[in-house]
């Protein structure tokens, strides 16, 4: 177990800091000296508090759309949809607090608000485990499909219903101060919502690993048929799944509506879904190790964003980054069971020898 | 309403292109959920080589490279290294976009206008191209179109009548006994896998070269995994892939037209952006029995 936690570290440290060469290999095509472009990253995220706490406000979202597609996964299911129910959150968040901002005091806002996006986002996200569960459809590709229709229905809210007062572009008014997310540090962009989402990892983990619904979950993605006949009713757990899968990934719509965004703006924050499941596989579907690869990930897009605000580095740096850790951390699994085999080769060897 | 049809026609020809893809290395086993990637990866390629030649024939050749290049690091890491295919297609999804709009940048800056093309020209046949209606509809497209047509009933040919789509299918269905008859197994996948890439990769430039004549990193927008999902729908068979492709590409050529009317106040055009997706939940759920390859996602282990 020792050897096991010291190869996951030493190949996933490997891995990142492969994927962020391959990243600087890269802005040599541009002409600019990689060695240079890093050290200013570097510094300037730890320039300022500002920018030092930008990184945990990138990674809160990340938490959760991580955390969604980590949840269905231990039930050996794939929620890739995760963009799609974070949207809807927005769109519930985005509607909720612009509804109730001027009738109810601001707190109240914000609960009922958080309330609505977890039932809303969550049951976008049933309806994959329930179609899953009643038709035997493939989750995989309806979670997919889900994500396009959420963005269709994000888009046409913010141009009808939601949209701005003055009408020009595909955006809400903002929001009231009074249902923005309280600030944990003055001066910096960090909200509750971070403290929030790490409630989130702590909460999921003790619901996977302490209680009996999450062993349930683990024992049907182990071997769904060995659990159906231990009583334990799969096509159930299939819907509960997916509603608490999009309720997570719902309330990143609400800590980024409420707590970064205030405001609800067309197409932002585009790759959620897809780095929250580098996340999760970088952190092997912990959820403790998602706080910290979701850490990663937010220094990589608060770190991509500077380089873009330097001269003539362009901002989809941060994709390739994300694009290539993930690739070499996907690698770094085929080491792990490489060095694995080997050291159990080993062992045998030896009980041999004996 | 002919004018919808020959839409059809034309926005089902690369999703046909990928659906096809899909079909052969779903086939054997592997699902290739890098084909959105490859979709984008073709489309840029296609359009850089295109305009930086002026000549679409090397686009569709880069964009080829490019498709076999995505598709062989995905076959690399899932069939040789056996790791997972629905993360390792998520990883070098995001991967392609990012290199995409970088490259893109890379080569053009950042340019005032935007840099087109001309697309593919449309190749009337000659006779068959006066027929009433259908001529209009069937033999007034462009080459490409032509091509993914009579390669549907030759795969299907390959698939079910030599012994190459034995092989093929077997890979899916039983891959010990293609071991046992001494191919190797992985081989078969691997260009399975290269082939979807060469294929996917014509896909993706006929949105950027073939129709468009320009390059946006937007440009597939789901675009792949609607022939990932018509390869499910037709049951992994290039019959089922013709009559998916038809209905999507209608799906497509809808919200064309209706786009191109303006909003209409009865039904707006998300509604009608999002159609074929609905129509892919809607149709998943409704389809009662699949033929799923058994193997179909499941790395191949020799025992040794």
């Amino acid at each position: 177990m020792q050897a096991k936690l010291r190869d996951l570290l030493i190949t996933n440290i490997l891995a990142i800091v492969l994927g962020l060469v391959a990243s600087g290999l890269m802005l040599l095509f541009l002409g600019k000296n990689p060695v240079n472009a890093y050290s200013v990253l570097i510094t300037s995220v730890v320039r300022d508090g500002y920018t030092f706490a930008d990184i945990f406000v990138k990674a809160t979202p990340l938490m959760f759309t991580a955390l969604a597609f980590a949840f269905t996964y231990k039930a050996n299911l794939y929620n890739i949809g995760a963009q799609g129910q974070f949207y809807i959150g927005a769109v519930i968040a985005a509607a909720g607090s612009l509804l109730l901002q001027n009738i109810l005091p601001g707190w109240l806002v914000l609960i009922i608000t958080l309330l609505l996006t977890i039932v809303g986002g969550g049951l976008w996200g049933a309806f994959i485990g329930f179609v899953k569960a009643k038709y035997n459809s493939n989750e995989f590709l309806v979670s997919m499909m889900s994500t396009y229709v959420a963005l269709a229905i994000m888009n046409y809210s913010l141009r009808t219903f939601l949209m701005e007062t003055k009408a020009e572009y595909p955006q809400t008014d903002a929001l009231a101060a009074s249902v923005w997310l309280p600030r944990i540090i003055p001066g910096t962009r960090l909200h509750i919502g971070f403290v929030l989402a790490v409630l989130a990892c702590v909460g999921v983990w003790v619901l996977l690993y302490k209680t009996t619904l999450g062993y349930r979950i683990r024992a049907v993605g182990y071997n769904a048929g060995a659990a159906e006949m231990s009583g334990i009713n799969a096509k159930k757990l299939y819907i509960l799944a997916f509603f608490i899968s999009g309720a997570l990934a719902g309330m990143a719509g609400f800590t980024e509506v409420n707590g970064v965004q205030h405001m609800l703006v067309q197409g932002f924050n585009p790759d959620l879904g897809a780095a929250g499941i580098g996340i999760a596989i970088l952190a092997n579907g912990n959820p403790i190790g998602i706080i910290f690869a979701a850490v990663l990930f937010g220094a990589l897009k608060v770190g991509g964003t500077i380089m873009g605000q330097m001269s003539g580095i362009p901002s989809s740096i941060i994709e390739l980054m994300q694009g290539f850790v993930m690739v070499f951390v996907i690698l770094s699994y085929f080491v792990r069971t490489w060095l694995e085999n080997n050291r159990e080769k080993r062992k045998l060897r030896k009980a041999v020898a004996k | 309403m002919i004018y919808l049809l020959s839409v059809t026609i034309m926005m089902g020809t690369p999703l046909l292109f990928g659906a096809l893809a899909e079909v052969i290395a779903e086939r054997t086993g592997m699902m290739v959920t890098a084909i959105e990637g490859i979709f984008l990866m073709g489309a840029w390629a296609g359009f850089v080589g295109g305009y930086l030649s002026g000549s679409l024939t090397v686009g569709f050749l880069a964009a080829m490279l490019a498709g076999l290049l995505v598709a062989g690091l995905y076959g690399w890491i899932c069939i040789y290294l056996n790791q997972h295919q629905v993360v390792t297609g998520v990883a070098i999804n995001l991967l392609v976009v990012g290199l995409c709009s970088f490259l893109h940048r890379v080569i053009f800056g950042v340019p005032i206008t935007p840099l087109t093309v001309n697309p593919l020209a449309t190749i009337p046949i000659p006779l068959l191209s006066k027929i009433p209606l259908l001529g209009e509809i069937l033999f007034n497209q462009n080459i490409l179109t032509y091509i993914i047509y009579l390669l549907a009933p030759f795969s299907y040919f390959m698939l079910y009548r030599t012994s190459i789509g034995l092989t093929i299918r077997s890979a899916g269905e039983n891959p010990e006994a293609v071991d046992v008859a001494g191919i190797n197994v992985l081989k078969v996948r691997f260009l399975a896998v290269l082939l979807a890439g060469v294929m996917g990769g014509v896909a993706g430039a006929f949105y950027s070269i073939g129709f468009l004549g320009m390059f946006t990193t937007n440009i597939i927008g789901g675009r792949g995994w609607i022939a990932f999902a018509i390869c499910f729908l037709g049951n992994w068979n290039p019959k089922g892939a013709v009559i998916g492709t038809l209905a999507f590409g209608f799906a497509e050529a809808i919200a064309i037209y209706m786009q191109s009317i303006g909003n209409s106040a009865l039904f707006p055009n998300e509604l009608f952006i999002a159609l074929p997706y609905i129509m892919t939940i809607v149709l998943t759920i409704s389809r009662k029995s699949f033929s799923v390859p058994a193997k179909l996602g499941v790395p191949y282990l020799k025992e040794n």
